[in-house]
């Protein structure tokens, strides 16, 4: 029998838990040659701020161990553009769309909340995104300062009742106590991880292997960091998470899975390997199958910890 | 609506260095050799581990009918553990990627300008196209491709070495120059690949002389299909992903 994977966060019910990291699956159909979107729980945009970005000049990319240095920079066509353009094909394809939003003050975040609020229709959740580790202003340097954080949030709820997700990064300080205060403040969950800031350098020249001194790391190597805050923040709070931070295959998944997470958002791996995302989803059902478990909500949060659980 | 493209799994056919300098890496594939330009790439998932990590990309060298061929250097961990390849392993490869060289050009006299990786797109594309002048620069006589890799090209082939071992002596775009001089430059075109500084002089070049043409201009890629915005190029549009709205763009384009 097909183990029901449906996932319901506050209402908001998901074919599947599987979906798509910020900005790791193209601003529209770049993978739909390779995957059927409609197949996804979700899918989380890249990021939207108000006005277009440019991003950063190049080298961006850079592979290192076991994953890679991004330094993008945001990089969108602005919040209109994306209203006109691209929420149409969003629309057309029907999948349970999660935008994320980024300001560079309080007021930008409010603006964005208002804009997608009016877009219902198309837009089931935002993901905030407080922690990005390649621009200045809003990003993971200006948003260290907590009030910010928090200004941030609170303009977000002013402005929206969807569901609101924070994207944390431990580069904020404690993510754990971060996160309880902007639960607090009337986000509905929590996504976790960004990526961490990390350097690779050039010997030759003995600069930067990337345009800027610093790139945010994404990939297996950030896996287990990522795990952990998703096993911490869950068991803290019991609220809805979106976990990110190098899942690649079924098995990660099912790792996060088990520690709690809600939502599995495929990122980097995409760049790998565009179908990653249907494969772990067809791994999920498989392992269900072979551990007899027909609903999916039976494995979630099933973690044993290494204090109390049995046999480990 | 969005192209509809290959991911496969092949199998090694042969992987063995041909000189100083390359590796030549062949595959069969019906889907991946269909309808291809010289200047697409592949992306090639080099180990099914997760370390290294990204997929490369690589130039079409060479496809006859389902045969694939790519020629690279070792350049890094990833073509190092590409080299180890042995017949009969496999590699998952997606591909044809990207936006490759015009092939019909008219009147037009071509000028070929290659040099490193610009080496095997624009040998492919010689053997493809009527070509006046096919450039190739390297340092020296090591590295240039045996003369056997190059029965298919449909012109004389030049050489510039730096150091002077093989063909002219000096950089490759001196030797374009000398080209240039020879001809008429409104009835020429230019096509170049290879490093960065040297397209820069070809471009430079072909605005001195009013001489049309097209670059493949690469930035370092993730995903080889424009979702993660890593390779932009600065074009008099905007920035443009060189990975699905390049690698080839024409000088005009270019905002260099």
């Amino acid at each position: 029998m097909k183990p029901d994977l449906t996932t319901t966060i506050k209402g908001l019910r998901l074919k599947n838990p599987v979906t798509v990291a910020s900005g790791t699956f193209g601003t529209t159909d770049e993978y739909a040659g390779y995957v059927d979107p409609k197949k996804l729980g979700a899918i989380i945009t890249k990021t939207i701020t108000v006005k277009p970005r440019e991003g950063n000049p190049m080298p961006r990319i850079c592979e290192t161990t076991a994953g890679m240095l991004n330094a993008i920079g945001l990089q969108n066509k602005g919040l209109e553009d994306f209203v006109e353009q691209k929420i149409p094909y969003f629309k057309k394809i029907g999948v349970p769309l999660i935008v994320s939003i980024a300001g560079e003050s309080a007021g930008e975040f409010g603006k964005l909340a208002k804009t997608f609020d009016g877009l219902k229709s198309v837009v089931k959740a935002l993901e905030v995104n407080l922690s990005c580790p390649n621009v200045e202003a809003g990003g993971v340097n200006f948003m260290k300062k907590q009030e910010r954080i928090l200004d941030a949030v609170k303009a977000v709820r002013d402005q929206t009742d969807l569901l609101t997700f924070a994207k944390l990064s431990p580069e904020l300080g404690d993510v754990v106590e971060i996160a309880g205060k902007v639960l607090e403040q009337g986000m509905d969950g929590i996504s976790l991880i960004n990526t961490l800031r990390g350097m690779a350098v050039d010997i030759r020249t003995r600069s930067s292997r990337l345009a800027k001194d610093f790139g945010g790391l994404s990939g297996p190597a950030i896996k287990p960091v990522a795990l952990r805050y998703v096993f911490q923040v869950k068991k803290a709070y019991n609220c809805p998470v979106i976990a990110s931070g190098g899942i690649t295959d079924a098995n990660d998944a099912l790792e996060f899975l088990i520690v709690g997470a809600d939502l599995l958002a495929v990122g980097t791996a995409n760049f790998v390997e565009p179908r990653a995302t249907l494969d772990i989803l067809k791994g999920i059902e498989s392992f269900c199958v072979k551990e007899k478990i027909t609903n999916l909500d039976r494995l979630r949060g099933s973690y044993r910890t290494a204090d109390t659980g049995k046999g480990k | 609506m969005a192209k509809k493209l290959s991911d496969e799994t092949v199998t090694v056919l042969e992987n063995k260095k041909i000189n100083g300098k390359y590796y030549k890496l062949a595959f069969l594939s019906a889907a991946l050799s269909k309808g291809v330009r010289p200047g697409q790439f592949l992306q090639v998932l080099i180990n099914e581990g997760k370390d290294p990590y990204l997929r490369r990309p690589f130039s079409y060298y060479r496809v006859t009918g389902r045969r694939i061929e790519i020629l690279y250097e070792v350049l890094g961990r990833g073509t190092a553990i590409l080299s180890q390849k042995k017949k009969g392993d496999t590699l998952k490869v997606m591909g044809p990627l990207g936006n490759g060289f015009t092939v019909a050009l008219g009147k037009k006299k071509r000028v070929l300008i290659a040099g490193g990786v610009g080496v095997p797109p624009l040998v492919f594309l010689a053997e493809k196209a009527s070509v006046a002048r096919l450039l190739i620069g390297t340092k020296s006589k090591l590295e240039v491709v045996p003369q056997r890799e190059l029965k298919k090209v449909k012109t004389k082939v030049l050489y510039a070495t730096e150091d002077g071992s093989c063909g002219f002596r000096g950089l490759v775009t001196a030797l374009l120059e000398k080209v240039i001089m020879k001809e008429d430059p409104r009835e020429l075109f230019l096509q170049t690949c290879g490093p960065r500084r040297m397209m820069e002089v070809v471009i430079a070049l072909a605005r001195k002389y009013g001489i049309e043409g097209e670059a493949s201009w690469d930035e370092t890629m993730a995903c080889g299909v424009g979702a993660c915005l890593g390779c932009m190029v600065k074009t008099k549009d905007g920035l443009r992903r060189a990975c699905a709205d390049g690698p080839v763009f024409r000088f005009e384009d270019l905002a260099l």
